[in-house]
């Protein structure tokens, strides 16, 4: 049936103005017009959106759905529902499954799964390494065949910047874009959070921020050397934001992105050895999240993606140093964004919009999604006046793992509409 | 002394009051002088058990425990698990709750994770006393080092005391030096770079050498012990070389004799290491004194602490 969105207010990239309008989609999930004071036709469902906005669908670049191998943790099914649920339309799947997906059939395999499902766009990427084991080159003339989105070896490091340099110059022919974690395991070791104060305190042994530095440094030089495209994941660091500024400066082919938690919490959030704050690479001082905060909004640091990484709350009662790293983050990032960041005013809506939505499709060739006449409908309904308990019923995650798990954040997301679903 | 609130587990330093430490420091005297008489047994805990779970190696804390709570007259059990046998996939709740089973009254842990005795203490009704988690904690050794101090300087605030070796690794370097600061009592620390955190407390400076220690006029040194198995060839390049550097011999015996310096140590100390034979001679040795009030300090403890069993 046709919907009529009434009296809601429409976010933007590229605007912080938020415009006032009524929104008619049609039957097949199309944006037939929008304009003010619009009358609703016959047949037509009308939602009251007073005081409410219609922000386009989030894409999240880094997203962990554990299906095939851990389904305990995640399935494809429930990581679209906690998309939907936290207003995010599309994703990318990282290929850190069992078995890794390192072949173009398994990156087969993986797609027909999510077409299955029949929810949003969850678009597999490939490991750069076979089996992810970063001793030799993945398959990428099947992947780049069957369109994966990326090349990764998600959450490690690619070891021996030999091969990196020979995954970068191959990956370049294909002009794939190749994505890294980047992590020195070598003095990351045991490493169970930031090494400092904090790691000192609780008697951990710390990650230092150098393990996430020098890696950064080293991959941004083997992308200058061989012009190859270079994804930098979830920046950490106050040098970090410098390295990639430098980068840019020098005509580099490098993106970068951040995560919600390292925007929002630091190292001095990790009280009582709470598992639900042991994240990779590690939550650091209030200078970098300041650096990071800053970093996002003059563009340097390119977009949000949550790492969004599914483990149970069984798996996480382990003491702090043996518990998994990660945590979710589909259906808590707009909220803990807007709580944090955009209801202080730090930014608007229009640099989340630019930075989770618009930024994220553009970096793997994806169209914008945009709020207009004639294009699909892709938003969700935001009620800026509400708030939202972060209890274990709210999720539709199979893992409501979080560092928000328990607090209020301002805010409600209302409902996700997306053509045909 | 004033009513304190009742508090059931023992996990640290940092939580603790300046009048609960008090309270347990002075319960202690008293404790200590029942080892002079012939009869060294209370009937406080007559009837309440104690279990003694320990997941590290430990024969000194694990039977200083026992004999405190022996003292006590409570029922201990010792459970010693090594690291080895415990069964893969045994969850560390699998394991509290089979604790919880045996409805001890104490559970004195040690662990080689730290924040294990927290998880333990979160989920038992149990009192639970933190016996050394990982480099965390160990607060214990931290309240007989105090007590064990104060003896020899009943005018303790304002004394120095300098802590010399492996800080990074040690929970008893975290936890000493911290109760140290609480009371007034100047820290400072000493040792080879890659040893000292550059995270540790603000209050605790830093020295390069013995001369520069010696400056300082520490009333005690205290010992590191050095854990030769995970350090040489990683953090300095060999025993040599740190004994030469950090180790107490008897020329550097000769300077705190000097300046009537007390000499400490938690053990089990590894002689020719980081102190040679003659050393351990010195006269200034608290080392056993340690040892022996160890076992007043944790029968204070026992008795302070609340187990929330009583009420079943």
């Amino acid at each position: 049936m046709a919907r009529l969105f009434k009296n809601g207010k429409i976010a933007r990239a590229g605007s912080a103005e938020l415009v006032a309008v009524d929104v008619l989609v049609d039957d097949e999930g199309i944006i037939e017009s929008i304009g003010p004071d619009m009358a609703a036709p016959a047949d037509v469902e009308v939602t009251d959106c007073e005081g409410c906005l219609l922000v386009p669908g989030m894409f999240d670049l880094h997203v962990h759905g554990r299906e095939p191998g851990d389904e305990h943790k995640e399935t494809l099914a429930s990581c679209a529902a906690a998309a939907l649920h936290g207003g995010v339309t599309g994703l990318v799947l990282m290929p850190d499954t069992s078995p890794p997906v390192d072949s173009g059939n398994l990156v087969k395999s993986l797609q027909d799964l999510v077409s299955e499902i029949g929810s949003i766009p969850m678009l597999p990427a490939g490991c750069l390494t076979k089996g992810r084991k970063g001793q030799r080159l993945a398959g990428f003339l099947g992947m780049a065949n069957r369109g994966v989105s990326m090349l990764t070896d998600s959450g490690s490091s690619v070891p021996c910047p030999d091969l990196l340099r020979r995954c970068m110059e191959y990956a370049r022919d294909f002009d794939l874009l190749v994505t890294t974690f980047c992590d020195t395991a070598t003095l990351t070791k045991a490493g169970a959070l930031n090494e400092g104060k904090v790691s000192y305190r609780l008697g951990l042994p710390g990650i230092p921020a150098m393990s996430q530095e020098i890696a950064i440094d080293r991959n941004i030089r083997v992308a200058q050397h061989t012009g190859a495209r270079l994804h930098l994941q979830q920046i950490s660091t106050a040098n970090g934001v410098k390295s990639v500024f430098c980068a840019k400066e020098a005509g580099t082919r490098v993106t970068c992105e951040v995560s919600p938690h390292h925007l929002l919490l630091t190292e001095n959030d990790v009280i009582d050895y709470n598992t639900h704050f042991k994240l990779a690479p590690p939550l650091r001082l209030e200078s970098d999240r300041e650096a990071l905060v800053a970093g996002l909004i003059d563009g340097t640091i390119d977009v949000i993606a949550s790492n969004h990484s599914p483990h149970t709350e069984f798996e996480k009662s382990a003491d702090f140093g043996s518990a998994p790293f990660g945590v979710t983050g589909l259906e808590t990032t707009v909220l803990a964004i807007y709580d944090g960041l955009i209801k202080p005013g730090i930014f608007g809506w229009d640099l989340l919009i630019e930075r989770y939505s618009k930024r994220p499709r553009e970096i793997i060739g994806l169209e914008p999604v945009v709020i207009e006449e004639g294009a699909k409908a892709e938003f969700f309904v935001f009620d800026p006046a509400a708030e939202t308990e972060m209890k274990r019923e709210y999720f539709k995650t199979k893992s409501p793992v979080t560092p928000f798990l328990g607090k209020t954040l301002s805010g409600a997301i209302r409902e996700t509409v997306v053509a045909g679903l | 002394m004033s009513e304190l609130t009742p508090r059931k587990d023992l996990l640290d330093i940092e939580s603790l009051s300046l009048d609960e430490i008090e309270y347990v420091l002075e319960n202690a005297v008293p404790f200590k002088q029942l080892f002079q008489r012939s009869v060294k047994k209370v009937p406080t805990l007559r009837g309440k058990t104690v279990l003694n779970l320990f997941y590290e190696p430990s024969t000194r804390t694990s039977s200083s425990f026992e004999v405190a709570a022996n003292r006590m007259s409570a029922d201990v059990t010792n459970f010693t698990i090594s690291a080895s046998s415990v069964v893969k996939g045994e969850s560390l709740l699998d394991t509290i709750e089979t604790l919880q089973a045996m409805r001890s009254d104490y559970i004195v842990i040690r662990h080689q994770a730290a924040g294990v005795p927290g998880i333990v203490a979160q989920h038992t009704r149990a009192s639970v006393l933190n016996a050394g988690d990982g480099y965390h904690a160990h607060p214990t050794q931290a309240l007989l080092d105090a007590m064990t101090f104060r003896e020899v300087y009943p005018d303790f605030k304002g004394r120095k005391v300098v802590i010399v070796g492996d800080v990074l690794h040690s929970r008893v370097a975290r936890s000493t030096s911290t109760l140290f600061h609480k009371l007034g009592i100047e820290v400072a620390v000493l040792g080879p770079g890659s040893l000292i955190p550059e995270g540790r407390h603000d209050f605790m400076q830093r020295f390069r050498s013995w001369d520069e220690v010696f400056e300082w006029k520490p009333d005690a040194v205290y010992l590191l012990r050095v854990q030769m198995e995970r350090q040489e060839g990683q953090f300095f390049p060999s025993i040599a070389e740190y004994h030469k550097m950090y180790g107490m011999h008897s020329e550097r015996v000769q300077r705190m004799r000097e300046l009537g310096c007390y000499l400490m140590h938690p053990g089990p100390v590894n002689r020719g290491v980081e102190i040679t034979d003659e050393a351990m001679g010195y006269e200034k040795s608290l080392i056993s004194t340690q040892v022996e009030n160890g076992i007043a300090v944790r029968m204070a403890v026992l008795h302070w602490l609340k187990p929330e069993t009583q009420h079943d």
